[in-house]
């Protein structure tokens, strides 16, 4: 807990952290929209193509005043997001080759522009090198200010346009014959997810930022079927993995901040996909196992009442070997027990054999009618 | 509004020489069609005949390159949130975090206006339009968890929670059970009934006679339009499907009276 404390009590620790969490927050919770819409990629596209941006911008203010490089950034974001829509709509390209093309040549052109701004040095120019991994340490109180402006201004957006943009997300078609302004909204959310891609820049850096808008998102429709749940899990999740990455990255020398943010996010996905209730992949494997399960024991209990049959008895005692014999394979004892747990069958002795032997139960000789009949069963059931 | 801003008012829907291209050759060429009100209208044809594509431009989903489109003599702009939509089923994602109620109230999402949530009255109505489909006892249930009937009566339950006196349906009887095709096709005879028209993109020509009383072939262009007892005809039927009709000649509702 002191180390914890330790960490806290430095000013550059404090603010990275806020940062992180701030930035993480905001691609969360836009991030839910982006992977709902399937514009993931479109994000990507976006971080990548800002790299020429940040350059420009470096270069027409002859320095690194960190206004008109994210000025430049939102620009060159906007520019690519144009040049995409224009070669799905002239051309026979589809979506992900257009997006392919768009970002690898504005990734190229920006750092071709990132070696002129090198070469010319001045003081700083070795700094941009860092928006393409980003670099955490890097950031200012008065960042702080920008990135709390436009997260309030991106949460307002949502709350004051939520049914609007679910609707959107959702199903556009239908928006638009209802009447609704579809491409202004769709133009908006966009733009925020660029807005959130430029202040996630010096943090994150252009080539990981777009984890940041989908892992938070992925993971977070795992636990919740909701848009509003997800896309507040989402957000937390985000702001989490942010604040986690910065104290890993405070405590540990030489760990950068926006990489270790990224793979615990990842982390974050990992776990949900694998354990979320109902949708987790191990939750999957645990229902089917428990179906096979009721089935194998279906078929132990279905054979027992029919041997039960054939001999007009039906507290007949089965030897296990003959219920092998008729399952094609023996019943596992596990199987056995199960079912003797769920009190369909008990174990009786049969003198003078000294095998083990079972018998159905009253419950037991109903749950194998009850299988066996599988329709009399639904309608019994509520 | 004064009635001199009207263009053919008598009809439920009033299509003029539209035609539609994706840049290639036309999708629907010179489309002419009047719809009355109070009908329910099968639109038929083949597969690429232009079917989604006409119900689209009508509702101003495509952009015609020349033609306009009339609802009860006015443009589709001024007749927002009063046309029920059903679009296709396949075309959303069904995995989006939403429950069938969810779904339902974004029909009222136009009359609500900005800035407001549906409400305890939204949720009402919602819960009457799932009830009127069937499904009230799915209101809050995961969209993904329906089955695909399901799926498709919530979508006409979103329709019809707007209470528009036209509803225009693509595909609604495609891929869903027998049951539930059933159930679908009362509840569109009962609102037709009621006065609304009705207008199905319909792909199953075994019923047209028996679900429908109004009847638009289409095969790029119209080929023909009308009453389905007079338009549904061998003649037409090969006009519209060309060689395909063998198959559709077979069909056994010609024996129906």
């Amino acid at each position: 807990m002191s180390v914890l404390a330790d960490l806290l009590a430095s000013h550059i620790v404090r603010t990275v952290l806020a940062g992180a969490a701030l930035l993480g927050a905001i691609a969360g919770m836009l991030g839910a929209f982006a992977v709902l819409r399937r514009q993931s990629l479109l994000g990507d596209a976006l971080a990548h193509a800002a790299l020429p941006g940040v350059c420009l911008g470096f270069l027409i203010a002859g320095g690194r005043d960190l206004g008109s490089i994210l000025a430049g950034a939102f620009l060159a974001g906007a520019l690519a997001a144009l040049a995409m829509m224009l070669i799905t709509s002239r051309t026979r390209l589809k979506t992900d080759a257009a997006l392919g093309i768009v970002l690898s040549v504005f990734f190229a052109a920006g750092v071709v522009l990132l070696t002129v701004a090198q070469a010319r040095g001045g003081a700083g120019s070795l700094g941009l090198a860092t928006f393409l991994f980003g670099q955490a340490a890097a950031i200012l109180r008065s960042d702080l200010w920008i990135m709390g402006g436009i997260g309030l201004a991106a949460l307002a957006l949502v709350l004051a346009f939520w049914k609007e943009f679910k609707l959107v997300s959702f199903d556009p078609d239908y928006a638009r014959a209802l009447g609704l302004p579809v491409a202004l909204l769709e133009a908006t959310l966009t733009v925020m997810v660029a807005m959130a891609i430029v202040v996630g820049l010096q943090l994150v850096g252009v080539v990981l930022m777009v984890a940041l808008l989908i892992a938070p998102a992925a993971a977070a429709r795992q636990w919740t079927a909701s848009l509003g749940g997800m896309v507040v899990l989402s957000a937390a999740i985000g702001a989490a993995s942010g604040a986690a990455g910065a104290l890993v990255s405070a405590s540990t020398r030489g760990l950068a901040t926006g990489p270790l943010v990224v793979l615990i996010a990842t982390a974050a996905v990992l776990v949900s996909l694998m354990v979320a209730p109902g949708r987790g992949l191990l939750w999957q494997a645990l229902a089917a196992r428990r179906a096979r399960a009721r089935i194998g024991e279906g078929r132990v209990l279905a054979a027992m009442q029919g041997l039960a049959r054939a001999h007009g008895d039906t507290g007949y005692a089965t030897e296990g070997g003959m219920l092998a014999t008729a399952l094609g394979g023996a019943p596992t004892p596990a199987r056995l027990a199960a079912l003797e747990r769920r009190g369909l069958i008990r174990a009786v002795v049969h003198p003078p054999e000294t095998t083990p032997h079972w018998e159905l139960t009253a419950a037991g000789h109903a749950e194998a009618a009850a299988l066996a009949d599988p329709a009399g069963r639904a309608e019994r059931s509520p | 509004m004064d009635d001199h801003s009207l263009h053919e008012p008598g009809h439920a829907l009033h299509v003029e020489d539209l035609t539609v291209s994706y840049g290639g050759g036309p999708v629907l060429w010179d489309i002419d069609l009047d719809i009355p009100p109070g009908v329910m209208c099968a639109i038929v044809g083949p597969n690429g005949a232009g079917k989604s594509t006409l119900i689209k431009a009508a509702l101003g989903l495509v952009r015609p390159v020349a033609g306009h489109v009339r609802f009860f003599g006015r443009p589709v702009t001024r007749m927002r949130g009063r046309i029920g939509y059903v679009p296709q089923r396949h075309s959303v994602d069904w995995d989006f975090p939403a429950s069938a109620r969810d779904v339902v109230e974004m029909g009222l999402y136009r009359s609500l206006g900005w800035f407001r949530r549906p409400g305890a009255a939204a949720r009402a109505r919602a819960l009457a339009a799932l009830a009127e489909v069937g499904m009230q006892d799915y209101a809050d249930r995961q969209i993904a968890q329906l089955s695909g009937g399901q799926q498709q009566r919530v979508f006409i339950a979103r329709a019809l929670v707007q209470d528009a006196p036209i509803l225009i349906l693509d595909e609604p009887m495609a891929g869903v059970d027998a049951a539930t095709e059933e159930v679908i096709v009362a509840l569109l005879k009962r609102l037709r009934d009621a006065g609304r028209t009705v207008i199905v993109v319909h792909h199953d020509l075994t019923t047209v006679r028996s679900y429908f009383d109004w009847l638009v072939m289409l095969n790029v262009r119209i080929v023909a339009q009308g009453p389905v007892a007079r338009v549904y005809t061998p003649e037409n039927l090969r006009a519209t499907y060309g060689r395909q009709l063998a198959m559709i000649a077979a069909a056994p509702d010609d024996a129906l009276p």
